[in-house]
């Protein structure tokens, strides 16, 4: 794509994203996310693929039908409670509205349908911005609404993680896998948002690393099945070993760091009284951690000398900088024993 | 406790820098220093029992044996895997390493841990490495089935723990080993209560086994390579037992009537799974389910919660662990040279690997718990607290122990005496290695003999 062109969009997505970051207007922040979603939609067809165009067009209709109700329901607020600050809590009403269009905008159950979708028609690159960036200015929005209907959102919470787990199982498109894991992650952060929202915001900064480490992985060895990665140890021996470490990381299993955010939300659902919830919370990571455990079985651990699972692709270089992936694979699998200093960081 | 600590984490670095030449020396010589520095920790002569304390980790007299166990058995193991890995590349051999020592490390931080999370950290932790070492070294497609089973059974059972010690920690305000035995009895609640037990005590009894959630213990041992069988059997169950152990003082009074249904299915599967021992065909198979039968018998002694009930336990979780661990070694001999883990493939082998045969005497007198051994001392006094409950469980406990004679005595004759078959043409003789490995096992089994109040745990006073 013309780098203007790629700038310009790039910026507008920062703009937008950024905008809903500053508002403390209702309107303001519809319009960051509508601007963000303008500016992927470009992004998101640049190679013109019939799939491309079939996944930025559900994506386009999502999105605008969650402004609309986001605008409806921040209208409705301003109807009944006279203004449009987002300061102010919302009346009932409104506010499950935009808990359901703010949802339907994350991508979490059961309005998740247009993710897998949306993902899998996309590029490695597009799908980190939507996986990551995209997440940003809904799930802001969501921590300042909080806590008005409680059922409804540990409702969504649970839902999600269970949604994210059995519908992840029968796959193996990697971004189909990685979209139903961004759905069971974000159903851990909707879960203790509405009594802690410093946690949800611990949940989303542990769980982008971690993300990024993925997308990363499988742009290196250019995977987009579970059979293809099957070849990545002819190709990248050390990211082979390192792959199982980031997938189980994002299974949440201990002594990785995706393991602090399932502690820390575990340990606040506790002291809120609520010890079932957190039991299905907890026991739904395993049927997300049964998916990832496949895909690191079909990379890693069975390499040869046993029989081949893939024809060995080309093999080429790749000239793209592997620092990013470096940092952030350290990150996603080394951080526990920092919990402390994170937790302080993030003023807990 | 940093002594054995940083000199274990060190490990890593030695094996990806020395050269390949050598690797597996140095690698052994490092670990056995580590072990034989790991017995000073059994002086135990602290007033208040921890000794080694600082902030975070401590050693008392329970976890001390399963330490110096867990020490012992990282040179046992590079011994073992010798052979085995020769073959493949020096960075895989180096990775194995690395997955056996970074295992060493959390079974350390797991056992010496003063607080509860970091126990369940490290407990989890420990499945990792297994986990590697089992679905990548392991030597038959079902392996990876075997992963799948042992890291989902494990789970299932220990992320209602996570929950449970997450509900304890607000009940009392501390999750501290130190401080929970003088902690306020806890608010109990009627039914929720009784869930909170159980979901305490589920993640170590699927760790155990107890019978009926043992399914993933036959998988992971048969498919696993001779380390991960031997961390398995030695060190990894023990985990389990000793979890128990720490929380069994929190959980009165509740279980005074909730220990029955677990107690029953303990003692059920001694006798289930001896029973199924004497129908094996997979010598491997057979040593796995010969360790479900110990360890139901260490769960019933735990569960009993009597003072020679625990002790019994500790007892016959360290001299099975040493016992387990040298009949898979013995396995392993086998399966090194024919290939092959079906018994009637490797019979008759007095003939051919005569020095070997007193090893698999040693070893099956230790598994059928021969007097003086200190198997017999835990069988004895876990038998003994039981009968002290409950007259009938002499039943159940001294039928188990006829069927585990019965089968340890049919392993050893069906491996070692009758025909050679004629197939076996070109065994290679018993390596010193290999008898060096078995006397590291079977030595301090006999020597613990002299002194098993090492290993008695709180009541050695």
């Amino acid at each position: 794509m013309n780098p203007f062109i790629l700038s310009i969009l790039l910026l507008s997505l920062g703009l937008g994203t950024t905008l809903t970051f500053a508002s403390s207007h209702w309107l303001l922040a519809w319009m960051g996310l509508e601007i963000s979603t303008l500016a992927i939609i470009p992004l998101m067809s640049q190679h013109h693929h019939p799939r491309a165009v079939e996944a930025t067009t559900k994506y386009f209709i999502t999105q605008a039908a969650a402004a609309a109700l986001i605008l409806f329901a921040s209208t409705t607020n301003a109807w009944i409670t006279g203004q449009w600050d987002i300061n102010f809590d919302l009346h009932f009403f409104p506010a499950s509205m935009l808990t359901m269009a703010l949802a339907l905008k994350m991508g979490l159950a059961p309005v998740h349908f247009w993710l897998p979708e949306v993902l899998q028609g996309l590029d490695l690159t597009t799908g980190l911005i939507l996986s990551t960036w995209q997440k940003l200015a809904p799930f802001i929005l969501m921590c300042q609404i909080m806590p008005v209907n409680s059922s409804l959102i540990t409702f969504l919470g649970v839902t999600s993680t269970l949604v994210g787990g059995w519908g992840g199982l029968n796959q193996t498109q990697l971004r189909k896998i990685l979209a139903y894991s961004s759905i069971a992650h974000l159903g851990w952060m909707i879960l203790v948002m509405q009594f802690n929202q410093q946690l949800a915001l611990l949940a989303l900064i542990i769980y982008i690393p971690m993300t990024f480490s993925t997308f990363m992985i499988f742009k290196t060895n250019s995977s987009t099945t579970v059979n293809t990665l099957a070849a990545s140890w002819a190709k990248t021996p050390a990211l082979t070993a390192i792959t199982p470490m980031i997938l189980l990381s994002l299974g949440g299993l201990p002594p990785l760091s995706g393991f602090m955010p399932k502690w820390m939300i575990l340990q606040e659902l506790t002291k809120q009284d609520i010890p079932l919830t957190a039991s299905i919370a907890a026991l739904s990571a395993l049927l997300s951690l049964y998916f990832y455990l496949r895909v690191s079985y079909a990379m890693t651990l069975t390499i040869s000398p046993n029989n081949l699972n893939a024809t060995t692709p080309w093999r080429l270089q790749t000239t793209a900088s592997t620092l990013p992936l470096a940092i952030s694979a350290t990150i996603s699998a080394m951080l526990l024993p920092l919990a402390p200093a994170t937790l302080a960081l993030l003023s807990l | 406790m940093l002594k054995i600590l940083i000199p274990t984490l060190f490990l890593l670095p030695t094996t990806w820098l020395t050269s390949s030449k050598w690797l597996w020396p140095t690698a052994l010589t490092q670990s056995m220093l580590i072990a034989l520095g790991s017995i000073t920790w059994l002086n135990n002569t602290t007033d208040t029992g921890w000794t080694a304390l600082n902030s975070y980790i401590g050693t008392d007299p329970l976890s001390t044996p399963l330490l110096v166990l867990s020490c012992w058995l990282l040179p046992l193991m590079l011994l073992a895997s010798q052979n085995h890995l020769s073959s493949e590349p020096m960075n895989r051999q180096r990775m194995y390493i690395t997955l056996l020592a970074t295992l060493q490390l959390f079974l350390i931080l797991a056992f010496g841990a003063t607080e509860m999370i970091m126990f369940y950290v490290m407990f989890e932790a420990t499945l990792i490495p297994t986990l590697l070492v089992i679905t990548r070294w392991g030597n038959q497609t079902e392996r990876l089935n075997a992963g799948t089973y042992f890291l989902f059974y494990t789970l299932a059972g220990s992320l209602p723990l996570l929950v449970a010690l997450l509900m304890l920690q607000n009940n009392t305000g501390t999750l501290s080993l130190l401080i929970i035995p003088y902690a306020k009895p806890l608010l109990l609640m009627p039914f929720g209560s009784k869930i909170w037990w159980a979901a305490c005590m589920i993640a170590f009894l699927v760790k155990m086994p107890l019978y009926g959630m043992h399914l993933w213990l036959p998988k992971a041992h048969v498919e696993a390579p001779v380390a991960g069988s031997m961390v398995l059997a030695a060190v990894l169950l023990k985990l389990g037992g000793y979890g128990m152990m720490r929380l069994m003082i929190v959980l009165d009074p509740l279980s005074k009537e909730m220990v029955y249904p677990f107690i029953v299915l303990a003692l059920w599967g001694v006798i289930m799974t001896g029973s199924i021992c004497l129908r094996q065909t997979d010598l491997k198979s057979l040593i796995a389910y010969s360790s479900v039968s110990h360890m139901g018998l260490v769960a019933g002694g735990i569960l009993i919660q009597t003072p020679w009930g625990f002790t019994g336990a500790l007892i016959l979780m360290i001299a099975h662990g040493l016992a387990s661990s040298a009949l898979f070694c013995l396995a392993n001999t086998n399966y090194e040279r024919t290939h092959s883990r079906t018994m009637l493939l490797a019979r008759g082998l007095q003939i051919a690997l005569p020095l070997m045969t007193t090893w698999w005497f040693i070893a099956s007198l230790a598994n059928l718990a021969l007097p003086p051994l200190p198997n017999l001392m835990g069988e004895l006094m876990i038998l003994t607290s039981l009968f002290n409950w409950s007259a009938w469980t002499l039943i159940l406990t001294g039928i188990g122990t006829l069927i585990t004679a019965a089968y340890s005595l049919y392993m050893f004759l069906m491996s070692q005496r009758g025909p050679l078959p004629q197939h076996m043409l070109a065994l290679p003789p018993s390596y010193t290695r290999e008898h060096l490995l078995m006397a590291l096992h079977l030595i301090p089994l006999l020597l613990i003999i002299l002194k098993p109040t090492l290993l008695w745990g709180w009541f050695a006073c």
